[in-house]
């Protein structure tokens, strides 16, 4: 069954297709060209050797059949563990995303080649390492032209960058309601004058967005003279470089103590409560040894550390406190882990979206793990959001054959603070019933207390 | 502040170069166009500066500068799945 990603639409220059699992992407006629001169020149190969491209071999394009209309050239992508998007990305993530574009286009300019676009869902995460996903924004550099991608950095890199350096707000549900960025005007609204002062800030974006709107008042006649004024090498590579020093120097605009980001050194568990989580955690991951494990309120990535240590293949995170997936960002790429931790709220999840709402896909559409934690999780559902019990697990071991939930009883500390200041409306809210509604879905492989909190461990297995 | 934009326009910032047209599927927009031919100039001057600060100091035995280094050789090249 060959399907096409219908995310794949924009560019007529290819086409990604999905058949049994296996990723194609096909290669037209107009920009056979192009991908020649980067695959001749060595370019390829080298990016690929590096890991900084997503590995890709040129295959029989009858493989395809008709899906592929005649296209000269098909290669075959191996496979990105987790597909994630800009607006479930992290600060920390979103800009590495976007120093991994500007070194790449350093870097590519030196062998005369030119990025087409700066999109960033062409960038992926393995781990919390940036690959680029489409060889086919990659191609020849012409003496003189402008960076057609200036723009399209600024509204999906630096200016969610901004938002959140500058400003304190994290860019996420944004970017969620507008796929693609945040449009440099909106910003340059935003920005008190005294933010304004900057250079940079001064302009990629109140000058840039004086520039656009005067472009739009005028019409567009000047286009074709500002473009055959052409722009030196020496000149795009300095705007690169500079854009590059910036944004490496941005950091949260500290937006004070956030919820959950001490939790994981100042949390509620004894020392042998916590180390026998972890002992619980490891045996799970061990005889499981699951290729993706879902990592649900994984915090600072304490646990998902545990089971890749322990035999998980990959993991990747779900939070909605960006001060802990800023710390299991930082804490991937230091440790060298297998992780990426990505904003959501399980209460509100990434929808099916763009284009017939089909081009980016949500949350649902993409799970394909086969190993879940729901650590001290489950509560925030159904005593924070009022979700039922029944659903909440219903929901839970849906997403992965195999999973270790945790249920956490109403005289825990963490939930007594939930109810302080509201009526306790959660009558069969229990233990029996937890695994009652766990029993139903699934096989109780063990159950465990943890030490004297009262919570309890349950490793399920509905496969 | 209309008067810094003309000040910075007059900066010989665009030099005088054909371009072919680079049939990008992606719509540039006209103000960052405009915003490189203001900008470029500038940025390519210190772009050259930098270079040959780093030249400099790496004639005089100092760790040159990453400038003109290719970055992420090193980057680990495990595969995906």
């Amino acid at each position: 069954m060959t399907a096409v990603e219908p995310g794949s639409f924009r560019d007529p220059s290819g086409q990604v297709f999905e058949s049994d699992g296996r990723i194609f992407r096909t290669i037209t006629a107009r920009a056979l060209a192009d991908y020649t001169f980067v695959r001749d020149s060595g370019v390829l190969k080298r990016l690929i050797d590096s890991g900084r491209l997503v590995a890709s071999e040129e295959v029989d394009p009858s493989i395809l059949g008709n899906d592929a209309r005649g296209a000269p050239i098909v290669v075959e992508h191996s496979r990105i563990p987790f597909v994630s998007y800009p607006y479930e990305w992290p600060f920390p993530a979103l800009k590495a995303a976007a120093l991994f574009h500007l070194d790449l286009q350093i870097d590519l300019l030196a062998d005369g080649v030119m990025m087409s676009d700066a999109s960033a869902y062409n960038v992926q995460f393995i781990g919390p390492r940036p690959v680029l996903i489409d060889l086919l924004s990659l191609r020849r550099y012409h003496e003189g032209e402008y960076w057609t991608g200036l723009r399209q950095f600024c509204e999906q890199f630096l200016n969610p960058l901004l938002l959140r350096a500058v400003l304190g707000v994290p860019h996420n549900q944004w970017y969620r309601g507008s796929l693609e960025g945040i449009p440099t005007a909106e910003l340059n609204r935003l920005l008190p004058f005294h933010k304004k002062l900057s250079w940079q800030v001064m302009t990629y974006v109140v000058l840039q967005a004086r520039l656009e709107a005067s472009a739009n008042d005028k019409g567009t006649a000047d286009a074709g003279a500002i473009r055959k004024k052409g722009l030196t090498k020496a000149s795009l590579l300095g705007i690169l470089t500079q854009l590059r020093g910036w944004i490496a120097k941005l950091k949260p605009a500290d937006t004070g103590k956030t919820v959950w980001g001490d939790y994981a050194r100042n949390n509620t568990y004894t020392d042998a409560a916590e180390e026998a989580k972890c002992r619980f955690i490891a045996e799970f991951a061990q005889a499981v040894r699951p290729k993706l494990l879902w990592d649900l309120g994984c915090n600072s990535g304490n646990y998902s550390a545990v089971a890749l240590g322990a035999g998980a293949g990959a993991a990747v995170g779900f939070d909605f406190d960006q001060k802990a997936l800023e710390l299991a960002f930082d804490r991937a790429v230091s440790e060298k882990l297998n992780l990426l931790p990505l904003f959501q709220d399980a209460a509100n999840p990434s929808p099916d979206q763009g284009w017939q709402q089909a081009e980016r896909r949500g949350i649902q559409g993409r799970r394909d793990a086969d190993g879940l934690l729901a650590l001290a999780f489950e509560h925030h559902l159904v005593i924070g959001r009022n979700v039922p019990l029944d659903q909440t697990i219903g929901w839970l071991t849906g997403l992965a054959p195999r999973g270790v939930i945790e249920f956490v009883p109403k005289d825990d500390p963490t939930v007594q603070r939930m109810l302080a200041l509201r009526e306790d409306i959660f009558d069969g809210y229990g233990v029996d019933a937890f695994t009652a509604a766990l029993e139903a879905r699934a096989r109780i492989v063990r159950a465990e207390s943890i030490a004297d909190s009262g919570r309890r461990l349950f490793w399920y297995d509905r496969s | 502040m209309n008067r810094i934009y003309m000040a910075l326009l007059a900066v010989p910032a665009v030099l005088l170069f054909s371009t072919q047209n680079a049939y990008a599927y992606l719509d540039p927009g006209t103000g960052s166009m405009l915003l490189q031919g203001l900008i470029g100039g500038i940025a390519g001057g210190m772009f050259a500066i930098r270079l040959y600060w780093s030249k400099l100091k790496s004639r005089f035995g100092r760790t040159p500068a990453s400038v003109s280094t290719r970055d992420g050789e090193q980057a680990p090249t495990d595969k995906a799945r």
